[in-house]
């Protein structure tokens, strides 16, 4: 399972792989916003994206956008880990194309239940 | 002029939810209190608010517990912990502000955060008009002295 870990924090991109890593998914590439995320995604497709919403450049939800409407990578699950959980925020980003959502701060077995819904999804 | 006691319990719930949650280090919360710290912070993580409410939340700490606070968070020694200190108390300080934004959120229209910024050093101070409200929450993590503020700025600083 590959992975595409989008957050312009990089202590949050290294808990995220960490996280990742103690599930047994080693195979994590990291970019520091959506428009590194969409040229590494071009580049070398993943199996998901793991993104931030609050980045410079390119937000999070700007990112899922373009990814979904790009023929190359728009089936690509996406799974967004963000402090924005206010109603209107799931609404947004769902409607931008996010499959699912996980609110910081998360536990390991949080990160896992998300990963297996967007798979099943 | 200090905040409102809800206020501050939503505050002190969310700073001891994303501790507990991310590092895993109990936080034993004190009275919240006004005025100078007790304990001189070399590490001030700052997030700002606006929208329906306006201020800032604001995470004190020794340079010796944001080293320690990093090593939790990125899981290595305390010895190999270098320059990841800003972007983690960043990081700690966002979390917290989001956590405690949501919690408003549910009771009231939503406010947006800022990106962090991080302020290390020695010898400096943090100044803020006087019509601020400003209350600060001090914890024990145990052993090292932590505090979160929160400061609040126009018309709806005193609302419950």
């Amino acid at each position: 399972m590959r992975f595409l870990v989008v957050d312009d924090s990089s202590t949050m991109r290294r808990i995220i792989i960490n996280t990742l890593n103690k599930l047994g998914y080693t195979e994590c590439r990291e970019a520091g916003n959506g428009r590194e995320g969409l040229d590494q995604l071009t580049a070398n497709p993943v199996d998901i994206v793991i993104t931030d919403w609050n980045m410079p450049e390119m937000s999070g939800v700007e990112f899922a956008r373009a990814i979904r409407s790009n023929d190359a990578t728009k089936g690509v699950p996406i799974l967004m880990v963000t402090t924005n959980a206010a109603e209107g925020d799931i609404v947004e980003a769902l409607k931008a194309g996010v499959s699912n959502y996980v609110v910081k701060p998360f536990t390991p077995a949080t990160i896992k239940e998300k990963i297996e819904a967007v798979l099943k999804a | 002029m200090s905040v409102p006691q809800s206020l501050l319990a939503s505050l002190v719930s969310a700073t001891e939810e994303v501790f507990d949650t991310m590092l895993a280090i109990p936080l034993e919360a004190r009275p919240p209190v006004t005025g100078p710290l007790e304990v001189p912070a070399n590490v001030v993580a700052t997030v700002a608010f606006a929208g329906h409410r306006k201020g800032l939340v604001v995470v004190y700490s020794s340079l010796a517990a944001a080293r320690r606070i990093t090593s939790c968070m990125l899981g290595i020694p305390l010895g190999d912990v270098n320059g990841e200190v800003p972007d983690a108390m960043g990081e700690i300080a966002n979390m917290v502000a989001g956590t405690f934004r949501n919690r408003l959120a549910a009771v009231e229209p939503a406010s947006d955060i800022s990106v962090p910024t991080v302020t290390i050093g020695t010898d400096f101070s943090m100044l803020y008009s006087s019509a601020v409200h400003r209350s600060r929450c001090p914890f024990d993590m145990q052993g090292d002295a932590l505090s979160v503020e929160l400061i609040l700025t126009g018309d709806q600083a005193a609302a419950h």
